[in-house]
């Protein structure tokens, strides 16, 4: 090919697509395909969550069914409240520092600056990367579910209401905790770093959320229990269990009051998220600190 | 200043003054403490998770039964003392494992690699040198996590002897431990990415060793596999000193010693045979630095 040919090529003036969901979809399409080359990394994550499932497994053999029961979980098996619990944590977390982590490698691989330059529009960055982490961290959270119950047989209450349910539930919980991964997004953008902030973040959620022991035994220390039951996820966790463990849905009453919490979170917490998005874009790029590291 | 005295300064012949090795290795623990020194945060955060995850086993104490750990030998204690001694030990596994590799890994990344070797450290001086920090980085997390375990009820027996034994059982953890990061970071050097030996190692011994759960409770096959591993045993012996006051003087610890000892002496030749293979192919291909 001559090179007038090529500067003829890129002189032409082709109609931009300014369509949202056409970026939304590249976003996600192009992110998607990095995923799918990372074959090992997807093998080795699948044996590893399968192997973890199967260490709880052998940790509930050790669990006495009496104290279960004074805890409220009457009749329920501690592998199903412990897959429940896991399942959900491990979503959240997947989710929430998909956004802050693509952010980062964006920004440690100087790509930052041209997408920010570019027509895209910050919202459908987020929507397509979001989107991508919904994906990735479904299959998992399925694959974890399904060897729980098919291979571990831990007895959940499967059926068509419960399964809406509880993606309702699983959806309220993403979006009450949204704002939270866009806001550290929004910080790593000015700051440059953030992922020790939201490991920490996920620790302490999967902990007071009593993913592995029934939040009756944290009554015995106040500030953690009040703690506890002012974070989003102990209250979608305690759905979700209500959902999976007895077979209640969103139309339970038990229910409804954790759904109802979930969205009070959500509309407090997703403007407070934007906000700090869109002030640290803003700040990096009156700075001119777009493409530092 | 003149080009020629320049090029004769240069040239000239300085005899290399020996560094005795204990200043050297001296070196590598103080840059490594003043690295490690100013990740703070991660520093905090480290001992933040350390608190949360002996916090988590320690409710979760509350639901389970110490009837399995005590049909398993471990008489004193119950399941949170089982669990703790599990997760502390877990300290020293990381550190055998991770060290060498990730210290390596770590240089080639930032491009340090070559400099070091090029210069007059001998590579085994600077593998010694990576891996002494770490240790004694490892050694305070471990004692750290045994006193906020001590703090929350956990309970051993502690005598002379006993003690003495979990030193042996420990020494003995640690160098088989360290065949598995030695063998690990030989392929390392050679494929240039994340060994799928630590990496399968770390979640098969998780998952059959019994750092949660006493072995008996894993079915047969699993049982038998848990039985390859040396954290299986190393465990096993250091909650039997510390849970049932076992010493050198019971059979089930000399039979502990005698599996790991054993170990050792077939893996170390393999470990570092695939250790030479990995570090002289990066050599001939000139890709030691490159990550």
């Amino acid at each position: 090919m001559k090179i007038e040919d090529i500067v003829e090529l890129l002189r032409e003036d082709k109609p931009r697509v300014s369509s949202e969901l056409t970026h939304v979809w590249a976003i996600f399409w192009a992110n998607f395909k990095i995923f799918l080359s990372y074959r090992t990394w997807v093998v080795m994550e699948t044996i590893s969550t399968v192997a973890s499932i199967a260490m709880y497994s052998f940790m509930g053999l050790q669990v006495d069914a009496r104290r279960m029961a004074l805890a409220g979980y009457e009749g329920v098996n501690w592998l199903s409240f412990a897959l429940v619990g896991v399942t959900t944590a491990n979503y959240l977390w997947m989710c929430i520092s998909r956004l802050s982590h693509s952010l980062q490698h964006e920004i440690r691989e100087g790509t930052l600056e041209p997408i920010v330059s570019s027509l895209i529009n910050m919202r459908s960055y987020i929507i397509g990367q979001s989107l991508r982490g919904f994906l990735v961290s479904g299959y998992f959270m399925t694959g974890v579910l399904l060897v729980g119950i098919y291979v571990l047989r831990a007895s959940l209450a499967i059926c068509l209401e419960t399964i809406l349910s509880f993606i309702v539930v699983i959806l309220l919980m993403i979006a009450s905790y949204m704002g939270i991964g866009i806001m550290a997004a929004g910080l790593i953008l000015v700051y440059k770093k953030g992922d020790p902030l939201t490991f920490l973040f996920a620790t302490v959620t999967e902990f007071l959320g009593g993913v592995l022991f029934p939040l009756k035994y944290l009554e015995g220390i106040p500030i953690l229990h009040t703690l506890a039951w002012l974070m989003p996820y102990t209250y979608a966790l305690d759905a979700s269990r209500k959902i999976l463990l007895t077979g209640a849905t969103i139309v339970s009453t038990q229910v409804f009051m954790d759904i109802a919490i979930l969205i009070l979170y959500t509309v407090i917490f997703m403007p407070i998220g934007l906000k700090v998005f869109r002030w640290g874009l803003d700040r990096i790029r009156y700075e001119g600190t777009v493409a530092s590291y | 200043m003149d080009i020629d005295k320049l090029i004769q300064t240069i040239s000239g012949n300085i005899p290399r003054k020996q560094t005795p090795i204990y200043r050297i290795i001296a070196s590598f623990i103080i840059r490594d403490f003043k690295i490690w020194w100013t990740y703070k945060f991660w520093l905090l955060l480290d001992i933040v998770g350390i608190v949360i995850f002996i916090l988590t086993y320690y409710l979760f104490s509350f639901i389970t039964t110490s009837q399995q750990v005590q049909e398993a030998g471990y008489t004193v204690g119950g399941y949170f003392t089982f669990a703790l001694i599990g997760i502390s030990f877990q300290h020293y596994v990381h550190f055998a494992v991770q060290t060498i590799n990730e210290s390596i890994r770590d240089e080639q990344w930032n491009g340090t690699l070559e400099t070091i070797l090029s210069s007059a450290t001998d590579f085994k001086v600077f593998l010694l040198g990576e891996v002494c920090f770490s240790f004694i980085a490892s050694s305070i997390l471990l004692l750290m996590s045994i006193l906020i375990g001590m703090m929350l009820g956990a309970q051993f027996y502690a005598t002379l002897s006993s003690i003495l034994t979990v030193a042996i059982l420990t020494i003995l953890l640690i160098a088989s431990h360290m065949d598995i990061g030695i063998l690990s970071t030989g392929v390392i050097m050679k494929v240039k990415q994340g060994s799928p030996v630590t990496w399968a190692f770390s979640w098969l011994s998780q998952l059959v060793s019994g750092v949660f759960y006493p072995l008996k409770l894993l079915p047969w096959y699993l049982e038998w596999l848990g039985k390859a591993f040396p954290l299986t045993y190393s465990l096993d012996g250091i909650r039997l000193c510390l849970q049932s006051a076992k010493d050198l003087a019971s059979p089930e610890i000399i039979s502990n010693i005698m599996y790991l000892t054993i170990f050792i002496l077939v893996a170390t030749p393999i470990a570092l045979y695939v250790f030479k293979i990995g570090y002289d192919s990066a050599r001939r291909d000139g890709s030691l630095g490159q990550y």
